[in-house]
């Protein structure tokens, strides 16, 4: 088992392998354990730190610090600036998301085939095993009762009276304990990550990590993929170590993320036409419920409630999601005394939330004149899009009110700081000016996408570049719609399947 | 600068209530530890949404003064509005001097403990070497 960290100056490392995989997420980390699996050697490159659970921080700002890409401050920017959850270290965002586990909807394959010409029924069929293996893998069960905490079950009670079809979630936990911090890494233990299966399986099947070692550019011999090269980087300094190098016999998986795997791309001179496009995502807000009775939101699961009735029409998720105290803090409006005021409300509010399956589409481009590897994000949403928003915002609004909150707090500009049960219509008036919102990109698709056509695609179903050998995507860059549900089960699936069909292809 | 974005946080989020004011919950090493942790960028960030938040006195009270020179209840009015300004790009800066300052506030043990939440241990900073 080997895994080399930060390296400084002057102690380059080589290393030769049949696979490298570029992250080491829920995409990366599947191409990498099913490429194992299949007798390969492989190399994971991990762009961020790995901390164990006793390395994770408690603080959202231990988190913002140790955990997230760009400390969290990667932004969409459209007509306003919405950040983007995404993680950087070993296990990529599966350390801090909330391990949400749905299988991919048969619709999406029937609009992938119809749309993109990849997919069908075969392909579906394909996937799922793909995904009760994963199911298998990392324990996915439901969140049991004694973990699901006061703001979940206010959410079952305002799911049954608003007739929401909602659920309780299953999630890749074993065992739940519903201490709260699924945002700062599980230290229990009990979220399943990445980190703590596929890539330390992937290590005792002869595998390698490579962690601190952001990927500066994919090797290519002629149109073949060959390697890839970098410099270590200092996690908390940021200070550019070694040179590493990573040869690969048989191929390269990319699975940096939606935002930087296309970036890489085009970084190390891939050719596509799309490369870069087809961004979209699933913007998402939070309404605060305000109860007689506390809730203390932060004990119980993190999210333990959802429900995806409406994921067709009018196309959105809610969920339940308890944020840190310290986010609240900013989340509330207003400061000075008035703002000490509400926090002192705290402990009686509960956050519903909804994702909304936004059908509009942005760009992934590096920065210009290569002054940051950070890569530039362009996306706005549309019309319809921002009526679908607040329309989600509406339902989460009703169910705080079934589930007998005294008044909710919606957190729109230019809406009052909060609504009674009999002021529930003036949601209808919310604007559908983005700049009113305070939102985040929560699940990312797109950039390098999947389909049969290289003029309208960057890849084919089995994650292969049009145009080139050995070159593979690994992550949602391929996903060219929007699922309407958490896409880490897809994520895999799809990984699972590039890196089967490549070892196949030898 | 460091005591202009102590004297902005303070007004955002004061004490004298039942809650802890941010300048009781170890706000000087916070402010330490964020300038010389946090991206270059970000902390720009936070100087400017400080010098915004100082200089806009006269956009919501009326008053040509910097905020620290207000009475305390014209910074308390100018803390309400300059919050919910309709200037998106004001807004935004001094949301992120709020967010900065509620991730010191938030952490403290006394307001977790009045919220009925257990200290937080800490933050290791730790990663896997070998």
């Amino acid at each position: 088992m080997t895994h080399t960290a930060f390296r400084e100056v002057g102690q380059n490392t080589a290393h030769e392998v049949d696979f490298v995989v570029v992250g080491s997420g829920a995409g990366g980390s599947a191409a990498a354990v099913t490429l194992a699996r299949g007798g390969a050697t492989v190399a994971i490159i991990e762009a961020g730190p790995w901390r164990d659970p006793d390395d994770y921080p408690e603080t959202a700002y231990g988190a913002m610090r140790d955990m997230m890409d760009d400390w969290g401050n990667s932004m969409a920017v459209g007509q306003a600036l919405w950040p983007i959850v995404q993680a950087r270290l070993v296990g990529g965002t599966t350390v801090v998301n909330s391990a949400i586990c749905v299988r991919t909807p048969g619709d999406i394959f029937r609009q992938w085939r119809d749309e993109h010409g990849v997919g069908g029924d075969a392909y579906a069929d394909r996937l799922w095993k793909y995904q009760d293996l994963i199911e298998r893998d990392l324990c996915v069960e439901e969140v049991p009762e004694r973990a699901l905490g006061r703001s979940n079950r206010l959410a079952l009670v305002g799911d049954e009276r608003a007739n929401l079809g909602g659920h309780v979630m299953r999630r890749y936990v074993k065992g739940c304990d519903g201490s709260g911090q699924c945002l700062q890494g599980c230290k229990n233990l009990r979220k399943q990550s990445t980190n703590l299966n596929y890539v330390p399986e992937t290590m005792q099947r002869r595998g390698i990590v490579l962690s601190c070692a952001p990927v500066d550019k994919i090797l290519l011999d002629g149109s073949r993929a060959i390697g890839v090269t970098g410099h270590f980087q200092h996690p908390t300094t940021k200070r550019a170590g070694a040179r590493f190098t990573v040869r690969a016999r048989r191929g390269v998986f990319v699975a940096a993320s939606v935002t930087h795997s296309p970036v890489l791309l085009m970084r190390s001179g891939i050719k596509s036409r799309q490369l870069g496009n087809f961004f979209r995502a699933h913007p998402g807000t939070g309404i605060f419920g305000v109860y007689d009775e506390p809730v203390d939101m932060n004990a119980g699961a993190t999210q333990g409630w959802a429900s995806t009735k409406f994921r067709s029409e009018p196309g959105m998720k809610l969920e339940t999601l308890s944020i840190p105290l310290e986010l609240v803090a900013s989340r509330l409006s207003g400061g000075g005394t008035q703002l000490m005021q509400r926090l002192g409300k705290y402990r009686h509010m509960a956050m519903w939330v909804h994702a909304c399956r936004a059908e509009s589409v942005g760009t992934v481009r590096p920065m210009a004149f290569g002054l940051s590897s950070k890569p530039v994000i362009r996306y706005g949403l549309h019309r319809a899009d921002m009526e679908r928003f607040r329309e989600g915002m509406k339902m989460v609004a009703r169910m705080h009110f079934e589930a007998g909150a005294k008044e909710i707090i919606p957190g729109v500009h230019g809406l009052p700081y909060a609504l009674t049960p009999d002021q529930l219509h003036v949601m209808d008036s919310a604007p559908l000016d983005p700049r009113a919102y305070v939102a985040i990109l929560s699940h990312l698709f797109g950039g390098a996408v999947m389909g049969k056509d290289p003029r309208t695609s960057v890849c084919d179903e089995n994650g292969r570049v049009h145009g080139y050998e050995g070159l593979y995507i690994g992550d949602a860059s391929a996903i060219p719609t929007n699922l309407g549900v958490n896409p880490q089960h897809t994520i895999m699936a799809l990984a699972m399947n590039a890196a089967e069909r490549a070892l196949g292809s030898r | 600068m460091k005591w202009l974005i102590r004297k902005t946080m303070q007004d955002l989020y004061p004490g004298g209530g039942d809650l802890p004011g941010v300048e009781e919950t170890g706000l000087d090493v916070f402010l330490d530890q964020f300038k010389a942790e946090a991206p270059a960028l970000m902390y720009a960030g936070l100087l400017a949404g400080t010098a915004l938040y100082q200089l806009t006195p006269v956009m919501t009270v009326g008053k040509p003064l910097p905020a620290l020179l207000l009475s305390p209840e014209l910074r308390e009015r100018h803390a309400e509005r300059i919050t919910s300004t309709s200037n998106y790009p004001l807004r935004q800066s001094v949301f992120l001097v709020k967010m900065v300052a509620g991730m010191c506030w938030g952490k403290d043990e006394r307001v977790r403990r009045q919220m009925n939440m257990s200290a937080y241990q800490g933050d290791p900073g730790t990663w896997r070497s070998e």
